[in-house]
């Protein structure tokens, strides 16, 4: 039966593990996935044509391939590039359930996606777009607005090194004060990554993280994932009891690792599902993955869906 | 209990380690965090309660293993409350054990058992432990002591005669039942030879000797607050009650009444009977006052039934002396005198002094004085003795009412005098001699043989130094059955003894007046006298005595009911005897006629306090057996029935897992 190397260390600090420096790190995952990956691209009106798209609920009805609606019977939308400015805006999971690190992990979840979050900030302000920083679930942690060049990094690094995983994010008040200054700044172009374990979320996420996709903005969600929550190594009578609330469960680990698998993959087709309708991306990292190897992965999901 | 059996003992408290060890590995099951808990199935699995079952079971089953480890060392030095015989050399064991049976023995323990019940359970295990070689006898210590089993080595034997053995009413008799039990074994072939008692020790301790006693049951001796009825007799209108008590709260608030007999367990009847007799109106109560040691009050009645009964109100610790059976006003041994007053008393008149030496004896008889001679054996069925002081003669009516109640078992003294030589014509001394009896005024030459009177005790002794003055001299050669048991010097008979069928006549060849001779003033007139009213309790039996003591019926066969069903009769040399066991009354049925025996209980069976000892408190190392039983053997099996049933378990689990 596996079990815990590390304990939540909300109190004494965010486990780190193999991902300090964090700028160290950051910049060897950004240097190993940043090659020339990154075009200042969007999707939308313009005049290069890009491809279609499903038509969803909200889209400008101007961009209707009505050709296609004739020939196919179905609702499509004509998308076109076009160079434009863009902010990237971090929406980083600060919340509780990020602290855990189990046997194989790097760090701690929130370690794993401020190195992440730190090297595409390293990408964006090396090719002169401007950085945002906002946060899921903690109280403490404050958000940065949209700037750019390296004070911008310093400034966002500095953030994340001093972020803590706490609180707890279950109503959807918390989610509207975290995600209002996205909507409401992030404009057409923009690129939003959402980095989050997607645990003890409200019921609500989805669809709100979702529409951060719209109007325009590229949309990527990363989740990040321990080793152990991927695989549910543990074996026989185990009580397992979660970080967010007080939520603690007595089972039989090799009984029930089939059906915690299973649940699994289930919320992570949902958001899949849910997300490609919005031509937003999900993307599940391992902490023990290569944290460039994910960048790069991030920074392709950009590119695919930018349209 | 010694170091060594604490040490051992001690490993006992490592009990605690298995389930610490358990408790501590589930507290790091369930301190594992893990953030999406709650994709986790909440619901308990199958398995896991399995396996918490199987895990309790684990626990149970090394928590017992170190118990019986620690058992294990410390069986052959801890001690066992229950009752073994411990072989020092390994040997068989001649035990005698004594149980005693006595009335105390039913007062309650603090357990809530009597001490028979206690006493009886130790005599089981101590029987349990009992191998084969191993003799065992049983005497009962209830008054007289006797032998309830004769040593035998059948085991089965023994153990049903013990079942068989229950409590008395008697008075306890430990020293004869101790030498008893003693000499049951002195002949054994074992060399290991043991008297185990088993007694409350209320009374007089048993004398110290080989082997030494061994007392294994101490709470037997535990002093109980008691206060019980020792006899009731009725003389009259008033009924002479006596109680005894242990210590003075037993009588405190309680109140004597006197009641009718009949429905009580005083009654002869089929069975054991409740004591419960509230029901009915007590004929006179009494309060005594409470003082500990014996007290005699009197109550008053006008009532004509025939069994009355008084009991004492309240409860002590042994409430079956509360209730007590009254002695009916006939109970005493009847005793008929007929003596002359004017010959046989002495210078300062009153009663003959016949009659003053029965009454100084101080047994339980009524003397009866009669003006003439019976003329009808029926006139003499209420009493068991006739004496007679010097006689002139019976004429032919008297001397067939006398031979005929003779002959049905009565026994007839005859003091021969001076009027026998006034004999009338057709007067004989019949039955007391035959032929003619003269009287001798000059005193005998040389003195009476002693030695042929012993069973008249030291005071035989006495007549040795008696004065005479003259003498009665008769034929004693003649008729068969005949016996002369004592002479004077010269050979002429002293005392005769005839036998008649079932009763006897004794002849003495001096009368009771002074004038003839000091043999009144002498002890051994009044041991004579004793021994004559003996051998009539023996014929006729005592119509009021002490449980343990015998009834005798004069060789016939009578049917007895007691109070607690009919009473087997006893073969002896005397005849037919019943021993009265149980308080209360008995019905004797002789000759198509009744009558009614009263049995009460011994005063000092009641005052006597129990003496509590160590076990082994006569002790030398062999008598102090230790009750020490080495269970090793099945420590270990149930040490090694633990660990396979652990292996069975571990192996399950991981072969399901």
């Amino acid at each position: 039966m596996a079990t815990s190397r590390a304990q939540p260390k909300t109190a004494l600090g965010l486990d780190w593990g193999e991902l300090a420096p964090l700028r160290l790190r950051a910049r060897t995952a950004a240097d190993g996935a940043w090659s020339g990956l990154h075009r200042s691209v969007r999707r939308g009106a313009g005049v290069e044509f890009a491809g279609h798209r499903a038509y969803v609920p909200g889209d400008d009805l101007r961009w209707l391939d009505r050709h296609a609606l004739m020939r196919h019977g179905a609702l499509m939308l004509r998308e076109f590039e076009t160079e434009t400015d863009r902010t990237l805006r971090l929406l980083v999971d600060a919340s509780g359930s990020m602290a855990f690190r189990g046997t194989r992990g790097r760090g701690a979840k929130l370690a794993y996606a401020a190195v992440i979050a730190l090297a595409l900030a390293w990408i964006s302000t090396h090719e002169g777009d401007r950085v945002a920083l906002d946060w899921l679930g903690s109280g403490t942690a404050r958000p940065l607005p949209g700037m750019g060049g390296s004070e911008a990094f310093e400034r966002v690094a500095l953030a994340l090194e001093h972020a803590q995983p706490e609180g707890v994010l279950t109503s959807d008040d918390d989610l509207t004060r975290a995600l209002v200054p996205i909507e409401r700044n992030a404009r057409r172009g923009s690129l939003v990554a959402v980095l989050s374990d997607l645990v003890d979320l409200p019921d609500t996420a989805l669809e709100r993280l979702a529409g951060l996709g719209h109007r325009g903005r590229s949309l990527v969600v990363v989740q990040v994932l321990d080793p152990d929550e991927l695989d549910f190594p543990y074996e026989g009578p185990v009580r397992l009891r979660a970080l967010e609330g007080d939520r603690v469960v007595d089972t039989d680990a090799s009984a029930v690792r089939g059906a915690y698998l299973e649940e699994l993959a289930r919320r992570q087709r949902e958001w899949q599902t849910r997300l490609g309708a919005r031509g937003a991306r999900l993307i599940v990292a391992s902490t023990a993955d290569e944290p460039g190897e994910v960048v790069r992965r991030i920074l392709v999901a950009f590119r695919g869906g930018a349209r | 209990m010694s170091f060594l059996v604490a040490a051992a003992l001690a490993v006992g408290l490592f009990v605690v380690l298995p389930a610490a060890a358990h408790l501590l590995r589930r507290g790091r099951a369930a301190e594992l965090p893990f953030a999406p808990a709650a994709w986790v199935p909440l619901a308990r699995s199958i398995a896991r309660r399995e396996r918490r079952l199987e895990d309790r079971l684990l626990l149970l089953l090394r928590a017992l293993a170190v118990l019986a480890l620690a058992a294990l060392g410390a069986a052959p030095l801890a001690s066992c409350s229950r009752l073994s015989l411990s072989r020092g050399s390994g040997g068989s064991v001649a035990l005698a054990l004594v149980l005693d049976d006595s009335l105390s023995m039913h007062a309650a323990t603090k357990g809530g058992a009597s001490r028979w019940e206690r006493a009886k359970g130790g005599a089981v295990e101590l029987l349990s432990s009992a191998r084969e070689g191993d003799s065992v006898g049983i005497v009962l210590s209830g008054k007289p002591a006797r032998v309830l089993l004769a040593p035998t080595t059948d085991l089965a034997v023994a153990r049903e005669a013990l079942a068989d053995a229950n409590p008395s009413d008697r008075a306890s008799d430990l020293p004869a039942a101790v030498a008893l039990a003693r000499g049951l074994i002195s002949d054994a072939t074992q060399a290991d030879r043991r008297v185990v008692v088993l007694s409350d020790f209320a009374g007089p301790p048993p004398a110290e000797g080989t082997p030494p006693i061994w007392a294994p049951l101490p709470e037997l001796s535990e002093p109980a607050a008691d206060c019980g009825i020792v006899s009731a007799e009725r003389r009259g209108p008033h009924v002479t009650v006596t109680l005894a008590c242990s210590v003075p709260e037993a009588l405190r608030g309680r109140s004597l009444e006197l009641i009718g007999a009949k429905g009580t367990s005083v009654e002869p009847g089929a069975g054991t009977r409740s004591i419960d007799i509230s029901s009915g109106k007590p004929l006179a109560t009494l309060a005594p006052s409470p003082r500990a040691g014996v007290q005699v009050v009197t109550l008053s009645t006008d009532s004509n039934e025939k069994m009355l009964a008084v009991r004492l109100t309240g409860s002590d610790d042994l409430a079956r002396d509360d209730l007590a059976a009254v002695a009916p006003d006939s109970a005493a041994l009847g005793v008929a005198v007929v003596a002359d007053p004017t010959r046989g008393s002495g210078d300062t008149g009153g009663a003959p002094l016949l009659e003053q030496a029965i009454r100084a004896l101080d047994r339980d008889v009524l003397v009866r004085p009669l003006g003439l001679l019976p003329e009808d054996a029926a006139e003499l069925d209420r009493y068991a003795l006739f004496v007679l002081d010097d006689p002139s003669g019976m004429g032919p009516e008297p001397r067939r009412a006398l031979t005929d109640w003779i002959e049905k078992g009565g026994i007839a003294l005859a003091f021969l005098g001076r009027a026998a030589e006034r004999m009338q014509l057709g007067s004989t001394l019949e039955p007391f001699v035959q032929g003619s009896v003269s009287f001798r005024e000059s005193p005998p030459p040389g003195r009476i043989d002693a030695r042929s009177l012993l069973f008249l005790g030291p005071e035989a002794g006495a007549l040795a130094e008696l004065e005479v003055r003259g003498r009665a001299v008769f034929d004693d050669a003649s008729p068969a059955g005949v016996k002369t048991t004592a002479r004077f010097a010269d050979g002429t008979p002293f005392l005769v003894e005839r036998t008649l069928r079932r009763g006897t006549t004794f002849s003495v060849a001096l009368p009771s007046s002074i004038a003839e001779s000091d043999f009144a003033l002498n002890p051994a007139f009044v041991a004579l006298l004793d021994h004559v009213i003996s051998e009539a309790e023996k014929r006729r039996g005592r119509r009021h005595t002490t449980a343990g003591s015998s009834f005798g019926f004069g060789g016939v066969k009578p049917e007895v009911l007691g109070p607690e069903g009919a009473v087997t009769l006893q073969d002896t040399p005397e005849g037919p005897q019943a021993s009265a066991a149980i308080r209360g009354f008995y019905r004797v049925s002789i000759d198509q006629r009744e009558e009614l025996r009263s049995v009460a209980i011994e005063a000092n069976e009641i005052t006597d306090v129990p003496k509590p000892r160590a076990s082994g408190a006569f002790g030398g190392a062999r008598a102090a057996s230790n009750p020490t039983v080495d269970v090793s053997n099945e420590t270990a099996l149930v040490l090694l029935l633990l660990l396979g049933l652990e292996l069975i378990v571990r192996v399950r689990r991981s072969v399901f897992a």
